[in-house]
């Protein structure tokens, strides 16, 4: 397959995959913050900001952490090229590049998505049907991958579509319990309640335990090997796809993603939970990105040592100059850049 | 007839593709309007907003540029607007004995520009020589390409994919308007225009058989690998080469490559080694054979055209001069689609297969010849006036719906530079009935078949209806706000012979009574083609390479 293909579906996956997860953590904390003391409500929305990656590009605005700003950011606002829109947009722009892969039905659930949320009047949803809002997003994205499960041959153009859309999800739960970790005290239940619904994890958490137990949160959203959303669990899907991928060829990214797989796999859930797991927690989000760098300079790099003319414009170059100017390179949300030699010169 | 839809239908004097002059329908459209007979204006209208829904959400669109109109998709705007292109409901219907006509002269027609192609870039320009094309007007054509001089081409089929415009004309005469030998495009939307009527009115179908359209994707694969560079064997690696998503066409681009099976790639993801061409697949480089090409030659290769082009591939012409690579189309068709040269196309056609042009041209003004240049100018308000090296209906002036200053500037731009224009007379295109709010209306319409040139030169059944649905416009461009129409070709014939005689005598005007035009035997087409001369110049170079309109009435 192209190796621009492959970046393409990689980032649709990645873009969807942000975009049901913003929209998910922006339901839960704004319906818990309903009925939560007065003071919690900034602290409450710096910890989603952190979650999504976002914190520093909302700083720069200078607005307070209340309810509409946040979410305004995180749902439309034209400046963050991270909020959910922009994703929807992204990941349908990135489809739309590589639409020849795509099943019919794939892509117009997609594109259905896309055109239904630019028929919204996201200002008035956010204020007031947030609910409606995010549901609509959430089941938007799940019926897209359900399309996509239920009907894509697992070529490798699936497998790149998946192995971004793991991947992300996984450096987001890292996030996540990062950033809701101080919170989870014995007497917030309402807190950890909302971490778990974030992971749709609550039904799972009350079978198997009674209290609060900061073992059993660490157990369940980064280490349950049956839990969908569990870090562990979506990591093992990414190997299992990567290693399809790689095919027996040395791969420096399947080397990282199995050692950062296996310490989950292999690590004490109490001990992790008694220890510094903050600082754990961001070793791991390292980890995971760098597994995604290594994936892009192995499979999206076009060979760029093969480029010998000098008039030739290389794309690896260009990705690579973009990525810095990006506002959200930093936290893997910057998507390939989408036909932009095209752009340029296409009349 | 007494139907709800024709009752009112007025024909304003024009040549009606449905309706025959003394108000009668065509024997082939009966069933279709039998069909249409049960539906109520609603149910049209509500299917109309099915397909457009339809279309949008399958993003079968096209970009515009330029526009500050509403977004369809809410996609941004710097990258433009993706629109979806409007179709009229109400199918065009070419009977079976009209389109054996249509298919014979296009086959003939792109056999021959096949040929000059061939002869102009390899095989010695002898048709230069012979003293039937100047060769002043070939060299200083702008599609000629010089860097294409040498470059051979498998077969010679340098027209894989033609799309050539056809018109009929006050009597109902077939006629060629335009040769696009470059890039033509459109073929995505008959095959979704017809899969799309199938779904919305699968009703109209019930009487005709009408000729599938969709086995395109597997023809023009087979065309495109037959010509493979030699090395290649038996099955080559063919890939589409698009500019990008924000291309105008760039859902067609998508369509063929996934009709074909084969990747779409954009310059960006071909490397040329050695005058080879590869892709760069996750896997490292994979040689590509033949490049199904939809980037102007401009921008093909920097290396030898436009130096600023991110969307070529440097040294894509030198790996098709060295045999490696097969461009298709070939580079430098522009000089044969070039409307100045289009005038001679008929002679090209007797030069090199002896035979009568099947299909006349428009009558076309060649603007260097002073004779006619003059009388173009003195009549400017009755012509059309065309850059000969534009596509799409760009710098388009229709002398009557021209303003004074269209006209002045026209005028200024002839004189500054005669070779750079055309005129012809002003064709009454047919029309056709469309639905407007309620009821049916007639609006102009023409038609582009696609031709393929593989191990031979066939033509798919229909092609693409254009129509400009503005009122009286004469201008059916997608990218000037021309819709389209599904357009069939019927299996067999409709009707017996004999009713389609009485249909013809019935009809107050000669060749529009209901029968379709018989083909205008070699004989006429010889008589009319040559000696036609509305300058009295008759000693000059061949320049009016059309049939004259007859006046029949």
């Amino acid at each position: 397959m192209l190796a621009r293909t492959a970046e393409y579906l990689f980032w649709t996956g990645r873009y969807l995959e942000r975009a049901e997860d913003t929209a998910r953590l922006l339901d839960i904390t704004y319906h818990r913050l309903l009925e939560a003391a007065p003071g919690e409500e900034e602290q409450a929305w710096s910890d989603v900001l952190v979650a999504v990656g976002l914190d520093d590009e909302f700083a720069e605005l200078g607005r307070r952490a209340t309810a509409a700003p946040v979410c305004e950011f995180l749902v439309y606002d034209p400046a963050n090229r991270g909020s959910i829109r922009a994703c929807i947009t992204q990941a349908r722009s990135n489809a739309r590049g590589v639409r020849e892969h795509l099943a019919m039905e794939l892509w117009e659930a997609l594109n259905s998505l896309h055109l239904e949320l630019g028929a919204r009047d996201l200002h008035r949803d956010v204020r007031h049907q947030p609910h409606e809002l995010y549901g609509f997003i959430r089941q938007g994205v799940q019926s897209v991958i359900g399309v996509a499960d239920g009907t894509w041959a697992r070529d490798d153009a699936w497998r790149f579509f998946m192995l971004g859309l793991l991947l992300e999800r996984a450096e987001m739960g890292v996030r996540s319990l990062r950033s809701r970790h101080a919170r989870h005290r014995p007497d917030a239940v309402h807190e950890w309640y909302a971490t778990l619904r974030a992971a749709s994890a609550l039904g799972a958490y009350r079978r198997r335990y009674r209290d609060f137990d900061p073992t059993a949160l660490v157990e369940l959203l980064l280490l349950s090997p049956t839990l969908p959303r569990s870090v562990l669990f979506s990591l093992q899907g990414a190997e299992a796809i990567l290693s399809d991928l790689v095919a027996g060829r040395p791969s420096v990214a399947l080397r990282l993603l199995g050692r950062v797989r296996a310490e989950l796999e292999f690590a004490d859930p109490a001990e992790l939970a008694a220890g510094d797991l903050t600082a754990v927690l961001e070793v791991l989000e390292g980890q995971i990105r760098d597994v995604s760098s290594a994936v892009a300079a192995e499979s999206f790099l076009y060979r760029v040592d093969l480029d010998l003319h000098s008039l030739h414009l290389v794309p690896g170059d260009e990705l690579s100059r973009d990525a810095q100017g990006h506002p959200l390179a930093g936290v893997g949300a910057a998507g390939p850049v989408t036909g932009s030699a095209a752009g340029e010169v296409a009349r | 007839m007494g139907t709800q839809w024709f009752e009112e239908y007025d024909l304003d004097g024009f040549f009606d593709e449905v309706v025959a002059a003394d108000g009668s329908l065509r024997p082939h459209y009966r069933k279709v309007a039998e069909a249409l007979e049960v539906l109520a204006p609603g149910d049209l209208s509500r299917a109309e907003r099915r397909r457009t829904a339809a279309f949008r959400t399958q993003g079968i669109t096209f970009t515009v540029y330029g526009d500050d109109d509403e977004d369809d998709t809410g996609s941004g705007t710097t990258a433009g607007i993706e629109r979806t292109f409007p179709m009229d409901l109400v199918p065009r219907v070419i009977p079976a004995e009209e389109w054996a006509h249509l298919e014979q002269g296009l086959v003939q027609r792109v056999t021959a520009l096949n040929r000059v192609l061939d002869d102009l870039y390899v095989g010695g320009m002898e048709i230069v020589h012979d003293g039937v094309v100047p060769r002043w007007l070939v060299l200083s054509s702008d599609g000629f390409t010089r860097e294409a001089y040498g470059v051979p081409v498998p077969q010679g089929a340098r027209c894989l994919v033609a799309g050539i415009d056809v018109i009929r004309d006050h009597d109902g005469t077939y006629r060629v308007l335009e040769d696009n030998l470059r890039c033509p495009s459109g073929i995505s939307y008959v095959i979704e225009n017809r899969s799309a009527l199938t779904r919305v009115l699968p009703q109209l179908f019930s009487g005709d058989q009408v000729r599938p359209v969709d086995q395109y994707g597997p023809k023009l694969l087979h065309a495109l690998q037959r010509v493979g560079p030699p090395a290649a064997g038996d099955s080559p690696t063919v890939v589409v080469l698009t500019p990008g998503m924000y291309n105008s066409a760039y859902f067609e681009h998508v369509f063929l490559a996934t009709q074909m099976g084969v990747e779409l790639v954009e310059g960006r993801d071909l490397v040329v080694e050695d005058h080879v061409v590869y892709m760069r697949t996750t896997q490292g480089l994979r040689r590509v054979d033949v490049i199904y090409r939809r980037i102007d030659d401009d921008f093909l290769d920097p290396v030898v055209f436009r130096p600023d082009s991110a969307l070529g591939v440097p040294g894509l012409m030198a790996a098709a001069r060295a045999g490696n690579v097969t461009v298709a189309n070939a580079v430098g068709n522009g000089v044969a689609d070039d409307k100045a040269v289009y005038a001679y196309v008929p002679d090209m056609i007797r030069y090199y297969l002896g035979e009568e042009p099947i299909l006349p041209n428009v009558p076309t003004y060649l603007l260097w010849d002073p004779d006619q240049r003059a009388d173009v100018l003195s009549r400017l308000d009755r012509l059309v006036v065309k850059p000969v090296a534009e596509a799409g209906g760009y710098g388009l002036v229709i002398g009557p719906h021209a303003t004074d200053e269209e006209l002045a500037e026209a005028r200024a731009a002839i004189e500054a530079d005669p070779r750079n224009y055309i005129a012809q007379e002003v064709v009454s295109l047919s029309r056709h009935p469309c639905l407007v709010d309620d009821h049916l209306e007639g609006r102009h319409v023409d038609l582009r078949p696609f031709v393929l040139s593989g191990d031979r030169v066939e033509v798919i059944p229909g092609g693409l209806t254009r129509v400009a649905l503005r009122k009286g416009s004469l201008v059916v461009n997608s990218s000037q706000g021309g819709g389209s129409k599904d357009t069939w070709v019927l299996a067999e014939a409709t009707v017996p012979a004999d009713e389609l005689e009485g249909a013809a005598e019935a009809g107050p005007e000669p060749g529009a009574g209901g029968a379709p035009p018989s083909p205008p035997t070699p004989a006429e087409a010889a008589g009319t083609d040559h000696g036609v001369d509305l300058l009295g110049a008759a000693d000059a170079e061949p320049r009016a390479a059309g049939r004259v309109p007859q006046e029949v009435h």
